[in-house]
């Protein structure tokens, strides 16, 4: 009896360990720099607190492409996009505090929906390569971004503000100031509690997108979502619209990482005007991954676990570069090398076992041939012989 | 039947949305106030400045103004609403008035003269537009930026 226990654990251990050796890989590296670092408990959890109100809705937004089995949407790069032109009219619209970000997100909603759509379709042609593709197209749409950040923007789109415009009279400035909004809404309600700040509301909604998503699972284009995402052709055959679902995964994507971006920036309180876009999609996917998800599979527990590690690990790794080899770029190069390691290897993995799944099919389906081959030919034996008895 | 009720249903959240936004648009709108304390004259009246000023614009930090003396303050919305504290002379004991005013919608940054305001004087007299002038920086423009295949930033 105890053997057999044995037998039995070990395989699910084993299972365990392949299963979360992301998770369990960064916190054994957040175990070693932790220490390393000398940052005090409380500054750490201030930290991690605040980066998790600002990244969690943004992660969030890139789960509902997984359910429809889209992979890892790079595309949610779109809607930060959109929320940095809706920001930047804001702006210059003088809108601000929550009034503001409330316009922004109403603002940002029409470009992220068209943008969304624009990704939708190409992904639908692009079907089981959606990643690179969206990777690709995030890059493509930056180009229009800035075509219309940097040169329509003052001279064909009014902006009043000399404090937002460049000096030469169109295009906006490196940074935009969001002076006006900052923190705005990680303050209102917020609590301290033992010197760590809690920011209460931003935590309300981050908890409403994730009750939205459990309602949206469960409804019929969440269901609808998931048959997609499991198999197109069988989904087709049950009467879905296999492409309009997908398109509608992407648009919600997109909008969300719109919402998400805009309560990332109130943080920060000024937008990197051609930049901040660009390292989101990167960041929101590592975190993701670090907390345990896969291309194929993700929950919300993978993103608070993901943003908890990823960061402790992004707060932590220069301090401790700084303690181990003198030079505190080490440890950012470390955290930059760990964020592409990690989205690398959890592709692969991905990858290998999609192979791993697919030879095991056919050889299933190969032995299931031969096993009704032999079973027939046993048959004809049987029968032949009866048929010889009866004779 | 189906389809003209959801198309009705659409409409109606498209206008909600767009109303919200028009109530954010007058709710949000952020005004910079400037307070002097400095002498002004109007139709030939000279009004004196005042020996001190504290001005306290909502839970903003108050803005302690000696003579000819510029404070600065934020107002969301419309509706200014300020306490003035006034010293009319070294020693002298402050009053304190609750001032209200609706401010104009168009104006970024707000100049109001308070010993103007305070003298009862037209609104003419004591409220200008503050032109903020932004640094030119000549020949030389911003230099752009972009870091596309960059990752090295913080989050």
């Amino acid at each position: 009896m105890k053997k057999d226990n044995k037998t039995k654990s070990s395989p699910d251990m084993r299972f365990i360990i392949q299963k979360f050796s992301v998770p369990l890989m960064f916190i054994i590296i957040c175990a070693i720099c932790i220490p390393l670092s000398g940052l005090s408990a409380n500054m750490l959890i201030n930290e991690i607190v605040t980066r998790m109100g600002r990244n969690a809705f943004l992660i969030l937004s890139l789960l509902i492409p997984i359910m429809a089995g889209m992979g890892l949407n790079f595309g949610m790069t779109l809607g930060a996009m959109a929320a940095e032109i809706a920001l930047i009219f804001v702006a210059d619209w003088q809108i601000v505090g929550i009034p503001g970000m409330v316009l922004a997100a109403i603002v940002s909603v029409p470009i992220s929906v068209l943008l969304g759509i624009f990704c939708g379709k190409i992904l639908n042609e692009a079907k089981g390569r959606e990643m690179i593709t969206s990777y690709i197209m995030s890059f493509f749409v930056n180009g229009i971004y800035q075509l219309v950040v940097l040169y329509l923007m003052g001279s064909i789109i009014p902006i009043k503000h000399g404090a937002i415009k460049l000096p030469r009279g169109y295009g906006i400035r490196n940074t935009v100031s969001l002076l006006s909004m900052r923190q705005k809404l990680d303050n209102l309600l917020a609590i301290n509690i033992g010197g760590v700040k809690i920011p209460v509301l931003t935590f309300i909604i981050i908890a409403l997108l994730c009750l939205f998503i459990v309602w949206f699972s469960k409804t019929k284009l969440g269901q609808d979502m998931r048959a997609v995402g499991q198999d197109m052709d069988v989904a087709r055959d049950a009467g879905i619209n296999v492409e309009r679902t997908r398109i509608i995964s992407i648009v919600m994507s997109t909008v969300l990482a719109g919402f998400g971006m805009i309560i990332y920036l109130q943080n920060m309180g000024n937008i990197a005007t051609y930049s901040a876009h660009s390292q989101i999609g990167m960041f929101c996917i590592a975190a993701l991954l670090v907390g345990g998800a896969s291309v194929d599979r993700a929950t919300i527990g993978n993103v608070f676990l993901g943003v908890i590690l990823f960061h402790t690990m992004f707060i932590v790794a220069p301090k401790a570069g700084a303690a181990i080899t003198g030079d505190s770029m080490i440890g950012e190069y470390f955290r930059v090398f760990v964020s592409y390691a990690v989205i690398t290897v959890a592709l692969i993995m991905y990858e290998t076992n999609k192979r791993r799944a697919k030879k095991t099919a056919g050889q299933q389906l190969a032995e299931a041939q031969k096993a009704e081959e032999a079973g027939a030919a046993a048959g004809t034996t049987q029968a032949d012989n009866a048929g010889k008895e009866k004779a | 039947m189906k389809d003209k009720r959801r198309l009705l249903f659409r409409i109606a959240a498209i206008v909600i949305i767009l109303a919200v936004a028009a109530v954010m648009f007058v709710i949000g709108r952020g005004h910079t106030i400037y307070f002097d304390n400095k002498e002004t004259s109007y139709n030939g009246q000279t009004v004196e400045p005042f020996h001190k000023v504290v001005v306290t614009v909502g839970d903003q930090k108050p803005s302690k103004l000696a003579k000819g003396d510029r404070g600065m303050g934020e107002v969301m919305g419309q509706k200014l609403t300020m306490t003035v504290e006034i010293t009319d002379e070294e020693g002298g004991t402050p009053h304190a008035h609750k001032v209200s005013m609706n401010i104009p919608y168009s104006m970024d940054g707000i100049t109001i003269n308070i010993p103007a305001l305070m003298a009862g004087l037209p609104q003419e007299a004591y409220l200008s537009e503050f032109v903020i002038e932004v640094p030119d920086e000549g020949a030389t423009d911003e230099e752009i930026v972009t870091d596309e295949f960059d990752m090295g930033g913080d989050m």
